[in-house]
């Protein structure tokens, strides 16, 4: 099962695209203790576009899809903005004291500790991140 | 987002609903720094009530910790309680579970903060 959306990087198209996560997830009938971890790597790497990728005067267009096969979700969400590898942020120190501690970084960091697998590639202009988790076992 | 709040003598419970992403960080820290703000001497305790919320971000983890610094500072007791499963797993995954006392219910978090001045 396959699904496909575009968004402008525009931090109000958030909401739609949780919504489009969670019509994919009815549909599909997956359970629901995953959701959370996929609606925040949604959250996460697509307001990292918004904030981040988008320079001024021009907001890129946000490709996510959504991909099931055997028991395993993918979720890839492009972009065409400047070259960026989420992946190469370095690690929060989740260790810190209060006073010390940055939020900076941790959204990339949350995301990679929830997920099996996480991998970046820069492909014909386009920023292409992708995640994927089992949720559910696979059929016999 | 829904947000209520309940008063119980010194303390204030802040009892957040639903789904605490990016688009209602900025309306839930305004909440709770009108409430610290407004403090003074009326106030011992802080406690987030996370019974009802489904959902939180790094942007809504953000939040919580502006509130447990500006609470330390004001010398306010700091806490939260109730946590569902999978928010717990996210403030786990951060650490943030390490730097704001997180108890499994109102009534074990009621019982730890102070009912007068700290």
């Amino acid at each position: 099962m396959k699904r496909h959306t575009s968004v402008p990087s525009d931090a109000a198209q958030l909401s739609i695209l949780t919504q489009f996560l969670q019509e994919f997830w009815s549909a599909a009938d997956l359970p629901s203790a995953e959701t959370l971890t996929f609606e925040l790597a949604l959250e996460e790497i697509f307001m990292n576009v918004v904030m981040h990728g988008s320079p001024a005067g021009r907001a890129p267009r946000v490709e996510v899809s959504l991909a099931l096969c055997d028991g395993c979700l993918t979720l890839m969400i492009e972009d065409d903005g400047p070259s960026f590898d989420p992946l190469s942020l370095a690690a929060p120190d989740v260790t810190a004291s209060l006073e010390e501690r940055r939020v900076g970084g941790l959204g990339v960091y949350l995301v990679r500790q929830m997920m099996d697998a996480v991998s970046y590639q820069r492909l014909g202009g386009r920023n292409q991140l992708s995640m994927t988790k089992r949720v559910r076992e696979p059929t016999q | 987002m829904n947000v209520r709040l309940e008063s119980l003598s010194l303390t204030t419970i802040v009892m957040p609903e639903g789904r605490l992403d990016y688009g209602a960080a900025a309306g839930f820290q305004a909440q709770v720094e009108q409430l610290l703000a407004g403090a003074g001497t009326k106030l011992a305790g802080v406690i987030i009530d996370c019974a009802g919320l489904d959902y939180v971000s790094s942007a809504g983890l953000r939040v919580f910790l502006l509130a447990a610094r500006a609470s330390q500072r004001a010398g306010l007791s700091f806490a939260i309680c109730a946590l569902k499963p999978a928010v717990r797993e996210v403030f786990d995954l951060s650490g943030f579970s390490r730097v704001i006392v997180v108890y499994a219910d109102r009534a074990a978090a009621l019982a730890h903060t102070p009912q007068g001045p700290v």
